[in-house]
């Protein structure tokens, strides 16, 4: 268990190494001067010294390797100071924003659960028929919707047309439905078409023959002994696709104005927020890493065969 | 009875992929030959026109010609996708070959940076890389390449290592054969089938990527017609003129879903298997 | 007694019939084995019977239990009768189980499904029957994967065994397993068949199996019966040229009982 959490760390770590890296070396290409951005969030005019002054401040003088370890002395340090754009401690308002993407996070989860489990199943217990025909067109089709699309869609329908439901800001659970909704329908595509052959794969098992034999009925044998087979392809690529949630998080706070960590670093990049945007991808970085390693120890629990390894055969 | 379902679906695929390719290339015919309005030009007597002859879908809130702009859009989303897509094959491909054959250091090296890009989500990469050099479409696409060439040396290794231990190659080598010329002529032709099929249900994936950051404004620019960006310029507009919110995310709908069911279909032809899709 | 009634039944997978017009009677507490090599349908009628049969193989016919025709029978009847009256023995041991559950869950469930009992009373019945097929009732806690498959094929006896059932068909129970297992299993089955008095229909390809615990025998090739007959009829006088062809193949047991001279009732797996 060590070696999977040391394993994940390393990776990313390799990856923040290297994607630093790459941007500091691009960064002496890149048009744009965030001294200028910095100052003109208040759109004053600038004199000369004072964007010198602010340059000397903010070590933008410095030669690109000097920088680089500036960068990586204070990530490591985990000092990312104040927010150039609200002067407030980054770390407080990543503490404000994180409850915010997670409550949108397991809310798209809770909706992608809802549509892909009674999609996926019928389509897999009824195969060839027309409840399968209709989940494959729904999820080509879904898999081809853009989320932020959808989202403007339906905050045009459901939000403003009929009134039903908050299409901005944070306030209260009914402002988090139709974000979570937008993010769980987006992602539900993937996940119907591979519990629907996640799930034909196990119906079609010898050791469902025997519970049957057993005169176990349908459902518990579905729920006790079909769907926990079916789980590990499906927990992969959930691992594997974690870009596909955590990224679409960031688009739909932003269609939503929901004011999580992901419209934040929009905000911040589009103010050249330079503090904001590292302590952004420190909190990714943890989120990456806790993640991948609760699905790696998620084997252990569904597969016993791995968890009691090494204990050997009686 | 599942034969007969299945040379349904085959030929409901084929039609509509016949139907787009007929599509785009009377696109192109149009754009090129008889585009009639300058998708720049800007006249405010014209805003918000509805459907007419002059302006088949419209005009935005500039007054351009809608159709004009989701046309070029066309060539703009779908030419940036190609584009990194590309690049991406031409850096990952000899990389994982290369590593592949040679083994060792290299390989581990590959690996472990490839492991490393996989953990991160793209969307997450761009964001980061967005933020660390700035917003724009040549970050967006640097952001896409280097993720995507991980997938490319990935199954390129992979095919690769597989191949290798075949007896085509030993034989090959007892010919006396040089490594290159092996790999030339035997590797390739192997690759390319899998290549094509990752290549083309990827890129539905980045031309997704490319519009939903372009419209949240880290990727294309305005005025640039590419479909996100113009979403992200009509959003004032959609309650009075829900046709500027219609048509650039049909033509996403279109594209992406002519590029999964390309994917989808090569992958049957080649009979490459699943994890290739992964 | 006629405890099972299997009249002209015909599977058919699209038009190809896999099995056509099989008839035969099993008696109250007899053995029938039913012999025929792979492929032969032997396995397809025994699935039929109990209406385990792929989805797109298809049954005609009939198959009267205590003269209640099984392939008629409502969804709910059908669980009844495969939990308590008729139940199966594969040749995948492996496969009787669901990997990610305990030995002692598979029993759990089996006796929650079809009775009401206290969950003590549900484990101590589940641990005598383990006991009962020469297994510690510490295999309760333990997982398919961490027993060998002379254990698993023993487990699964007994889960067979547990409700008490009048008919247990047996699909090549030891076909998996190597020939000392076999013949261990073999035995036990045959013990446990006149403790309990319940039918036995055995599938089997193997006549060594037969020869000792057979009461009935039928003989099975490319779907139809081609020899039916008690034991001694047909082994003594094959009519048949296909059933003397089988017992030419087959090699006396003789040389399995000889392996084991003196370690008849000892348990290899045991401990």
């Amino acid at each position: 268990m060590i070696r999977i959490l040391a394993r994940r760390l390393a990776e990313v770590a390799i990856f923040l190494l290297l994607i630093t890296f790459v941007s500091f070396l691009f960064a002496r290409m890149a048009p744009g001067d965030p001294v200028l951005s910095i100052l003109r969030v208040d759109d004053l005019s600038v004199s000369a010294e004072q964007v010198e002054q602010l340059r000397e401040d903010m070590g933008f003088n410095e030669p690109l390797l000097v920088q680089y370890g500036e960068w990586l002395a204070d990530f490591a340090r985990l000092d990312f100071g104040n927010s150039y754009i609200s002067n407030q401690p980054v770390m407080d308002m990543l503490r404000g924003g994180v409850p915010a993407t997670l409550e949108l996070t397991l809310g798209g989860l809770f909706v992608m659960v809802l549509v892909a489990l009674p999609l996926g199943s019928l389509a897999a217990l009824y195969r060839g028929r027309w409840i399968d025909q209709v989940s494959r067109g729904l999820s080509l089709l879904g898999a081809a919707v853009p989320s932020f699309w959808l989202g403007l869609i339906l905050i045009d329908l459901l939000g403003v047309r009929l009134g039903w439901l908050p299409t901005m800001g944070r306030d209260g659970l009914h402002s988090a439905v139709l974000p979570s909704v937008t993010l769980g329908l987006a992602i539900s595509s993937v996940y119907v078409r591979l519990l629907r052959s996640s799930l034909i794969d196990s119906l079609n098992q010898e050791n469902i023959r025997a519970a049957r034999a057993r005169g176990i009925s349908e459902p518990r044998i579905f729920f006790s002994h079909v769907l926990r087979a079916s789980l590990p392809p499906v927990i992969t690529v959930f691992g594997v696709s974690l870009g596909s949630l955590i990224g679409g998080v960031v688009v739909i706070e932003v269609i939503f104005a929901y004011p999580g960590i992901g419209k934040m670093v929009v905000d911040a990049i589009r103010g050249r927020d330079y503090p904001m945007i590292q302590g952004y991808i420190f909190v990714m970085a943890i989120l990456v890493f806790v993640i991948n390693s609760i699905v790696d120890l998620s084997y252990r629990y569904l597969n016993p065969e791995l968890r009691l390894k090494g204990k050997g055969r009686v | 009875m599942k034969s007969g379902l299945t040379i349904n679906k085959t030929c409901a695929t084929k039609v509509f992929l016949s139907t787009f390719l007929i599509l785009i290339a009377s696109i192109a015919a149009y754009t090129f030959l008889i585009l009639k309005h300058d998708p720049s030009f800007v006249d405010l007597n014209e805003r918000l026109l509805p459907m007419s002859w002059q302006h088949p879908f419209g005009t935005d809130h500039l007054g351009r010609d809608m159709l004009t702009r989701i046309l070029l859009g066309f060539q703009l989303t779908v030419g940036y996708g190609f584009l990194a897509l590309l690049l991406a094959v031409a850096i990952g491909v000899p990389m994982g070959v290369i590593a592949g054959f040679k083994g060792g250091l290299i390989d581990r090296l590959l690996m472990r940076v490839a492991d490393a890009f996989l953990a991160f989500p793209d969307t997450v990469v761009a964001i980061v890389l967005s933020g660390l050099l700035g917003a724009g479409i040549e970050n967006l696409l640097l952001a896409i390449i280097l993720v995507k060439w991980v997938n490319y040396a990935r199954l390129a290794r992979s095919t690769v290592v597989t191949e290798r231990q075949k007896d085509y190659i030993t034989m090959a080598k007892i010919n006396g054969l040089s490594e290159w010329r092996i790999m030339l002529k035997h590797l390739f032709p192997h690759l390319i089938g899998h290549i094509l099929v990752l290549a083309s249900l990827d890129l539905g994936k980045i031309i997704l990527l490319i519009s939903s950051l372009s419209y949240i404004g880290l990727g294309a620019q305005p005025p640039a017609p590419e479909w996100g960006a113009m979403l992200n310029e009509a959003r004032p507009y959609f309650q009075t003129v829900p046709a500027l919110m219609i048509y650039p995310g049909l033509a996403i709908v279109t594209v992406v879903l002519f590029s999964n069911l390309l994917g989808d279909y090569l992958r049957d032809k080649f009979d490459v298997k699943k994890e290739v899709a992964e | 007694m006629t405890l099972l009634s299997v009249q002209n039944l015909t599977v058919q997978a699209g038009e190809a019939p896999l099995v056509s017009n099989i008839s035969f009677d099993v008696q109250k507490g007899e053995w029938l084995a039913i012999i025929g090599q792979s492929g032969s349908g032997k396995s397809v009628t025994a699935s039929a019977i109990g209406r385990l049969l792929a989805p797109n193989l298809k049954a005609q016919g009939k198959a009267l239990y205590n003269g209640k025709d099984i392939l008629q029978l409502g969804a709910k009847e059908m669980r009844r009768l495969r939990g308590t009256s008729i139940s199966y023995i594969f040749q995948d041991y492996q496969g009787s189980f669901t990997p990610f559950h305990t030995i002692g869950r598979h029993f759990d469930e089996f006796l929650k499904a079809h009775f009401k009992l206290s969950k003590a009373r549900r484990r101590e019945m589940a641990e005598q029957a383990l006991e009962s097929v020469g297994l510690q009732p510490e295999m309760y806690t333990r997982y398919p994967f961490q027993l060998s498959g002379g254990q698993l094929q023993r487990s699964s006896i007994a889960l067979a065994l547990l409700t008490k059932p009048d008919l247990v068909i047996a699909d090549e129970p030891t076909a998996a397993l190597d020939s000392i297992s076999a013949f261990k299993v073999l035995r036990l089955l045959a013990d446990l068949q006149q403790e309990t008095g319940c039918a036995m229909l055995f599938i089997t390809h193997d006549l060594r199996h037969v020869r000792k615990h057979a009461d009935q025998i039928i003989v099975i090739k490319e779907g139809a019966v081609v020899e039916k007959g008690d034991k001694q009829s047909v082994l003594d006088q094959p009519q048949h040229p296909y059933t003397r062809a089988l017992m030419e193949a087959s090699p006396s047991l003789s040389a399995a009982s000889q392996l084991l001279k003196g370690d008849d009732t000892a348990c290899l797996y045991c401990n």
